[in-house]
C-alpha cells in the first residue's frame, strides 16, 4: 500500500503521464475514428485489423486510453492529497520563531541594529508589516522576540483546486458515459413522439427554415410543444444555440429535410405541333389524371426521387434525402395502353427520356414539387454537466489563485546585542518575486528610518 | 465594396505598414552605437506598434460593422484577429518587463501574419453567418483563444532567443518573460479554448466533449503547457529545456488553430 502511494504521488508519473497522453492523443487525430472496418481495409490494408485490434480506431473510448486517464486521475488524486496536509498545516500554524541565521541563508533577507528595546522594536516591525497589509503573528519576549507576516495564503491552494477541478471533470465525464444518453427524434408538423426513458412528449408544432437575401441559410426554426399526459406544458422555439430544457432533457435543432412520403409534383405537358398546348397538371406520386387532350390520355406519376441516381444495375434510386437531383417517372396511356414512360428532371429539363412520347407528341417538364418538412430534435439527457460546470470553475478560480494570487512571507527574529537591536528579517515569495523585493526592501526601508 | 470595407482594407494595410516601420526600427535599434540615440529608436518603435494596434483596431471594428458579427469568422478574419493579438500581448508584456529586443520579431509575425490574411488564397467578402456560429460564444470563445494563443507566442518567440542567446543576463530575462507569458496565455487558452469552448458545444451540438480533432489539439496543446509549469515549478526545470517545452507548445496551439482546418476534417469546419 505504502509504495503503491509512493508509486502514484511523483511529479515524475504525472510528467510520463503528461507525455504519454499527449502522444496518444495525437495518434488518434492522425487516424480517422470510428469508420467502418472497410474503409479501414481501403485505407490501411494489412494494418487495419492491427490497428482494430489495437482500438486505435476507437481510441478515446478504447480500454487502455481510458486507463491512462485513471491513472493520471489517481496521480493527480494522491499527488494533491499527499502536499495537502503540510500545506493546511502551514497555512493554519505556522511556525513564528526562525533561526537569524536560517533568514541570512533566505534570497531575500536584510539586517541591521537599532537602538531601543526588543519589544518597541518587535512593535514598529509589527506596524510596518500590518502597513503593507500583512497579517501578523508574533511570539517570543524578554531579549528575544519573533514575527510571521504573511498575506494572500489562498494562493498556495491554488494548484490544488486546479487538480480538485480535473478530478471532478473526470468524474463528470465519467457520469456522463455511464448515466448520459441521446437520441434523434425526427417529427413532422403536427406529429407528436414520446421521449425515449422520459415520461413526456413532445410535438413539432411548426418548422421553418430563414434565408439570407443571398440564399443561405440564417435559421432553423422548430416550434416544440412539450406534453405531459396530453397536456401541453411548455412551448418554446428551438434554434441552433438555442435548446429547449425540460426535466433533465435538452432538445436540440440537430437536421432537417423534407417529408417525401407527401410530396406533390407540378407537371407540364407539352404539345411539339401546338406552341399554345399547355397543361399544368399537380400529382402526388401514384395519382392519376387526365390531360385535356384530344386523345384523352392519362398520366400517371408513377414515383418522385428527390435525389436521382442510377443504383446497382441501372436501377434509379435516390442517393439522399436532399432535393439535390428531383425526378419523376411519368407514364401515359391511350385507351387502356401505355403509349410512354420515361423519367423527368427538374434541374435538367432537356434530359427527358421518354420511350414513346415523341409519337405521341407530348412532352413533358417537372416543373416543382412541395413537400411536408421534418425537423430532427436530439433529445440528450447529460447527468455529468453540472460537474463539469463545477470543474471547470475550480479550475479557473485555482489558476486564477496560483498566478495572480502569491503568497509572500516575511519573518523576523529580534534580539538584544550589545545595548542595541538585532532585526533579522528574511522574506520568501512563491510567486511575483520581483515585486516581492520591492515590497520587502520598502518595508525595510521603513523600518530602517523609524526612531 | 462598400466604403466601409474599403475603409478597413486602408486601415488594415496602414497598421500593417506601422508594424512594419515598428520592425524595423526596432531591429536597428541595437546597431546604434550612441545609446541615447538607440533608446529614442527603440521608444519611437513602440509608439509605432501602438499606432499600429490602433490603427489595426478601428479596422477590426469597422469589419465588424460591416458585417454586423464577430470579426473572426473566416480564414482572413481570423488571421488578422491573431495578428491584432499578438501586437496586443507584445505591447503589453514590453510596457511590464521591457523587452524591446523581442520587438522585430513579434513584429515581423504580426506582419506575415497579415500578409497571409491578404493572400489572395484567403476570401475577404463579409459573409452572413451560418445558423451554428450565431452565438455570443463565438466573441468569447475565439477572442479569448485566440488572445491565449498571442501570449504563447510571445512565449515561443523569447524561448527561440532564450536558445539562441549567449549573454547570460539576457538569457536569464528570457527565460523569465517566457514563462510570464505562459502564466497569462495558460489560463487564457484554458478558459477560452477549453471551458468556453464545452459550454458552447453543450449548447450547440448537446455535448460538451465530442473528441473532434480541434478538441483534441487543444487538449494537447493544454497537456503540453501543463508540462512545462510541472517540469518548471516542480522539478525546478528551466532555461533550454522549459524554453523546448515552450516552443513545442507553440506549436501545438498552431497546429490547433491552422493545421486541423486544412489537415483533418471534423466539426470545427468554418472557417
Amino acid at each position: 500500500m505504502k509504495s503503491f502511494l509512493r508509486f502514484f504521488s511523483t511529479v515524475k508519473l504525472a510528467i510520463t503521464l503528461l507525455i504519454i497522453l499527449a502522444v496518444a492523443s495525437i495518434l488518434g487525430t492522425l487516424i480517422p475514428q470510428g469508420r467502418s472496418a472497410e474503409e479501414y481495409a481501403v485505407r490501411y490494408g494489412g494494418l487495419s485489423a492491427i490497428f482494430i485490434r489495437l482500438q486505435l480506431t476507437t481510441l478515446y473510448h478504447s480500454f487502455w486510453y481510458l486507463a491512462l486517464l485513471g491513472f493520471f486521475a489517481l496521480n493527480t488524486m494522491v499527488c494533491t492529497l499527499t502536499r495537502l496536509s503540510p500545506k493546511l498545516r502551514r497555512a493554519s500554524r505556522p511556525v513564528v520563531e526562525s533561526d537569524p541565521k536560517a533568514l541570512a541563508a533566505l534570497k531575500v533577507k536584510d539586517r541591521w541594529k537599532r537602538a531601543g528595546s526588543v519589544a518597541d522594536t518587535r512593535a514598529a516591525v509589527e506596524r510596518a508589516l500590518r502597513a503593507a497589509r500583512y497579517r501578523v503573528r508574533t511570539s517570543g519576549d524578554g531579549p528575544r522576540g519573533f514575527l510571521f507576516a504573511r498575506k494572500r495564503i489562498a494562493g498556495i491552494f491554488g494548484s490544488d483546486i486546479v487538480h480538485a477541478g480535473l478530478l471532478i471533470i473526470i468524474a463528470g465525464g465519467i457520469v456522463s458515459g455511464i448515466g448520459g444518453f441521446k437520441t434523434q427524434i425526427p417529427l413532422k408538423e403536427g406529429e407528436m413522439a414520446p421521449v425515449p426513458r422520459a415520461a413526456f412528449e413532445v410535438r413539432l408544432d411548426k418548422f421553418t427554415t430563414e434565408y439570407y437575401p443571398d440564399g443561405a441559410v440564417k435559421d432553423w426554426k422548430s416550434t416544440v410543444t412539450v406534453l405531459e399526459n396530453k397536456n401541453p406544458v411548455l412551448t418554446k422555439t428551438v434554434e441552433v444555440n438555442h435548446p429547449l430544457s425540460y426535466k433533465g432533457f435538452a432538445f436540440y435543432q440537430m437536421s432537417y429535410g423534407n417529408d417525401w412520403d407527401t410530396v406533390t409534383v407540378e407537371v407540364w405537358a407539352k404539345k411539339k405541333s401546338d406552341p399554345a398546348f399547355l397543361r399544368k397538371l399537380t400529382l402526388k406520386p401514384g395519382g392519376r389524371t387526365t390531360l385535356d387532350d384530344a386523345e384523352n390520355t392519362e398520366i400517371f406519376v408513377r414515383r418522385f426521387l428527390p435525389d436521382f441516381v442510377l443504383g446497382e444495375g441501372n436501377q434509379p434510386e435516390t442517393r439522399s434525402l436532399q432535393p439535390d437531383n428531383p425526378a419523376a417517372l411519368i407514364e401515359g396511356f391511350r385507351s387502356g395502353a401505355k403509349v410512354f414512360d420515361g423519367w423527368i428532371f427538374a434541374q435538367y429539363p432537356d434530359f427527358a427520356q421518354m420511350h414513346g412520347a415523341e409519337g405521341a407528341d407530348l412532352a413533358f417538364e417537372l416543373k416543382g414539387y412541395t413537400a411536408g418538412a421534418y425537423s430532427v430534435l436530439e433529445a440528450a439527457k447529460d447527468p455529468g454537466v453540472p460537474l463539469i460546470w463545477l470543474g471547470c470553475i475550480l479550475v479557473m478560480a485555482g489558476l486564477a489563485l496560483a498566478f495572480y494570487w502569491p503568497t509572500w512571507e516575511i519573518r523576523a527574529a529580534i534580539e538584544e546585542a550589545q545595548g542595541k537591536t538585532d532585526i533579522a528579517l528574511g522574506g520568501h515569495a512563491s510567486k511575483s518575486r520581483d515585486r516581492f523585493e520591492k515590497e520587502f526592501a520598502s518595508v525595510a526601508e521603513t523600518l530602517r528610518r523609524s526612531r | 465594396m462598400t466604403r466601409l470595407i474599403f475603409m478597413e482594407h486602408f486601415m488594415f494595410g496602414a497598421s500593417m505598414a506601422l508594424y512594419f516601420v515598428a520592425a524595423l526600427a526596432y531591429f536597428i535599434s541595437p546597431f546604434v552605437k550612441k545609446e541615447k540615440i538607440a533608446k529614442r529608436i527603440a521608444g519611437g518603435a513602440f509608439m509605432n506598434a501602438w499606432a499600429g494596434l490602433l490603427v489595426h483596431t478601428i479596422a477590426i471594428v469597422l469589419r465588424t460593422i460591416e458585417s454586423g458579427h464577430a470579426p473572426f469568422t473566416n480564414m482572413y478574419e481570423s488571421l488578422s484577429f491573431l495578428a491584432w493579438a499578438s501586437a496586443l500581448a507584445f505591447v503589453l508584456i514590453n510596457l511590464r518587463f521591457s523587452i524591446p529586443r523581442v520587438g522585430p520579431y513579434i513584429m515581423l509575425i504580426v506582419v506575415g501574419l497579415m500578409a497571409l490574411a491578404s493572400s489572395p488564397l484567403m476570401p475577404k467578402e463579409t459573409t452572413p453567418l451560418v445558423p451554428a456560429l450565431q452565438s455570443y460564444w463565438l466573441w468569447l470563445h475565439v477572442s479569448v483563444t485566440l488572445i491565449g494563443e498571442a501570449f504563447f507566442a510571445v512565449a515561443f518567440i523569447t524561448s527561440i532567443m532564450y536558445i539562441a542567446a549567449r549573454d547570460p543576463e539576457r538569457r536569464e530575462k528570457m527565460d523569465s518573460v517566457s514563462y510570464r507569458a505562459v502564466a497569462v496565455g495558460f489560463p487564457l487558452f484554458t478558459l477560452g479554448g477549453l471551458v468556453f469552448g464545452m459550454v458552447w458545444a453543450e449548447k450547440a451540438w448537446g455535448t460538451y466533449w465530442s473528441w473532434d480533432p480541434k478538441e483534441v489539439w487543444s487538449l494537447i496543446t493544454w497537456l503540453v503547457f501543463a508540462l512545462y509549469l510541472h517540469t518548471r515549478i516542480r522539478r525546478g526545470w528551466s532555461g533550454k529545456r522549459s524554453a523546448i517545452i515552450a516552443i513545442l507548445g507553440f506549436l501545438a496551439a498552431l497546429f490547433t488553430y491552422f493545421g486541423v482546418n486544412y489537415l483533418l476534417a471534423g466539426l470545427h469546419s468554418y472557417a
